[in-house]
């Protein structure tokens, strides 16, 4: 059943941009508006989504800022933060109050500045990233996020025999797609060979086995079921799906299943009338590649402990059996922390109208959203289908 | 011993018990699952039947990663950080690497040797490999 409709699109290329966030985020905003045909009037309400940038640039309280800049000052105006999974949360809301029939036609979207060329140096990002983990029983270890992905991706190498070689297929495939994407951070291709040379960030991960900081903003207009065939190609959220695990990874009963992202994907799914098997492609939440393997097998598109395997025999490659990250995922597309949930319901939507240009895919009827926060404690899953 | 334990562990009596040597965490009365860290109610099942309880200070490694690119403060790299089974209960704490001459697997035996300061001085415990 159809809980809502994105019916217009747009984010910046992700990478480095030396402007402030409003400016970022007005060009992701006016791209969706045209997109979709709207006005500024038009829109009733905006959910937003930013993770840090009251640590990263001091700069808060920016729903109201950034409506005012891109001309929907007046609306109620509301911001989310769920560490990387900020944007998806904003877009649940959205997807909530629209088919809640509060509001018919509103703005979602999220935009984030990581890069050290116009913030923050390495040391510093890689602290404030830290503060998601828990600040008493986490943090005073030197814990940092590379740190908290290794931790449950080493747990799935030691009970399912992934290996490093499967790691660095996925960094692999994910810069392959990225050379398809021309707002992809990374537009080059790597090999296995020198993803294994890197040098260690925490182990099992090499440096390209990371996601890199980005700069960006992504946007859609969302409007209700009963309004979207007015505008011209709409795209169904049939699903969403939002659950939490425990925080912090000690407490997780069995951390590297991230049993959120199972409960999130089975409620999305159930939402949808789906199975995993009715899947056509998904952009899942890669922001380390072990997290892709985890993420492939959490959502049900590939059995447990064959992601790795799943990866290097090309099943998750943009031609294989089930496409993971066209895009370049958040490892060659670039991850701006609050705009990557939005920036993959826009590749959803771009793939599932058909206009994905070079990285098209051929089958792409029912697209699924896997974004995550934290030690993988919050997660959405999203679910999308073309108009019929 | 267990006359001494705090009826409802904090953080304060978490740490307190750290700086001691001692492990404290917590027993759910309904759902059963032992928790490294306190809690104002069971995770798992939404309890606030909580009993404090003492952890063994010997455990093995449940998973572990040596952290080569650190946040802002930490002066070191190369340090490793490893979740603990401890008993029923899992805890995060560092590894006593020796000048990094020493590195724990999973599975293998440590025990608790102390413990470290992190940010603002806030304790992390410290493991090594058991004789």
């Amino acid at each position: 059943m159809t809980r809502a409709s994105v019916v217009g699109a747009g984010m910046t290329k992700f990478g480095v941009h030396d402007r402030p966030l409003q400016e970022l985020f007005g060009e992701a905003a006016f791209e969706a508006f045209d997109d979709a045909g709207v006005e500024p009037a038009d829109v009733e309400s905006f959910y937003f989504g930013n993770a840090m940038g009251g640590q990263t640039e001091n700069d808060t309280h920016l729903a109201p800022k950034l409506a005012s800049h891109v001309g929907i000052a007046g609306v109620p105006a509301q911001r989310y933060e769920d560490a990387c999974a900020t944007s998806a949360n904003a877009f649940k809301n959205a997807v909530q109050a629209v088919e809640a029939g509060i509001h018919d036609v509103v703005l979602v979207g999220g935009v984030e500045r990581c890069t050290p060329q116009t913030g923050l140096d390495t040391a510093e990002m890689t602290r404030i990233f830290a503060s998601a983990s828990h600040r008493q029983y986490e943090q005073p270890t030197g814990l940092t996020f590379p740190g908290v992905f290794a931790l449950l991706t080493k747990r799935h190498m030691h009970e399912h025999g992934t290996t490093p070689e499967h790691l660095a297929h996925v960094a692999v495939k994910n810069h392959e797609h990225g050379t398809r994407n021309p707002r992809a951070h990374f537009g080059k291709e790597t090999t296995v060979e020198a993803v294994l040379e890197g040098p260690i960030v925490a182990d099992p991960f090499r440096l390209m086995d990371c996601c890199p900081f980005s700069d960006g903003a992504a946007a859609v207009v969302l409007v209700s079921d009963e309004v979207a065939d007015s505008y011209d190609a709409p795209v169904d959220v049939t699903g969403i799906g939002h659950a939490t695990d425990v925080v912090p990874i000690g407490d997780k009963l069995t951390p590297h299943v991230t049993q959120a992202a199972r409960d999130a994907s089975a409620q999305a799914y159930e939402q949808a009338g789906i199975t995993a098997a009715d899947v056509d492609f998904a952009e899942v939440h890669d922001c380390f590649t072990g997290a892709e393997v985890m993420a492939s097998e959490a959502i049900g598109l590939i059995e447990d402990g064959q992601g790795g395997p799943a990866a290097a025999e090309g099943r998750t490659s943009y031609d294989g059996d089930i496409p993971i990250n066209a895009s370049g995922g958040l490892k060659a597309k670039g991850h701006p922390i609050g705009a990557t949930g939005a920036a993959q319901i826009v590749e959803l939507t771009e793939q599932i109208r058909g206009e994905a240009g070079a990285r098209q895919l051929d089958e792409a009827e029912y697209g699924v959203a896997h974004n995550l926060g934290g030690d993988a404690a919050t997660t959405l899953v999203t679910v999308m289908e073309g108009r019929r | 011993m267990s006359s001494d334990l705090p009826e409802r562990l904090t953080y304060g009596e978490w740490t307190r018990a750290l700086k001691e040597g001692r492990l404290l965490g917590q027993a759910c009365g309904a759902c059963a699952n032992v928790l490294g860290t306190p809690k104002g109610a069971c995770p798992h099942c939404g309890t606030r039947d909580l009993e404090t309880v003492e952890l063994p200070t010997s455990g093995e490694v449940y998973t572990e990663t040596t952290v080569m690119v650190p946040p802002e403060g930490v002066e070191e790299r190369g340090y490793q950080v490893a979740v603990v089974q401890v008993g029923e209960a899992r805890v995060m704490g560092r590894v006593d690497g020796n000048g990094g001459e020493v590195h724990v697997d999973i599975g293998d035996s440590v025990e608790l040797t102390g413990y470290i300061k992190g940010e603002g001085d806030d304790p992390a415990p410290l493991f090594r490999p058991a004789d």
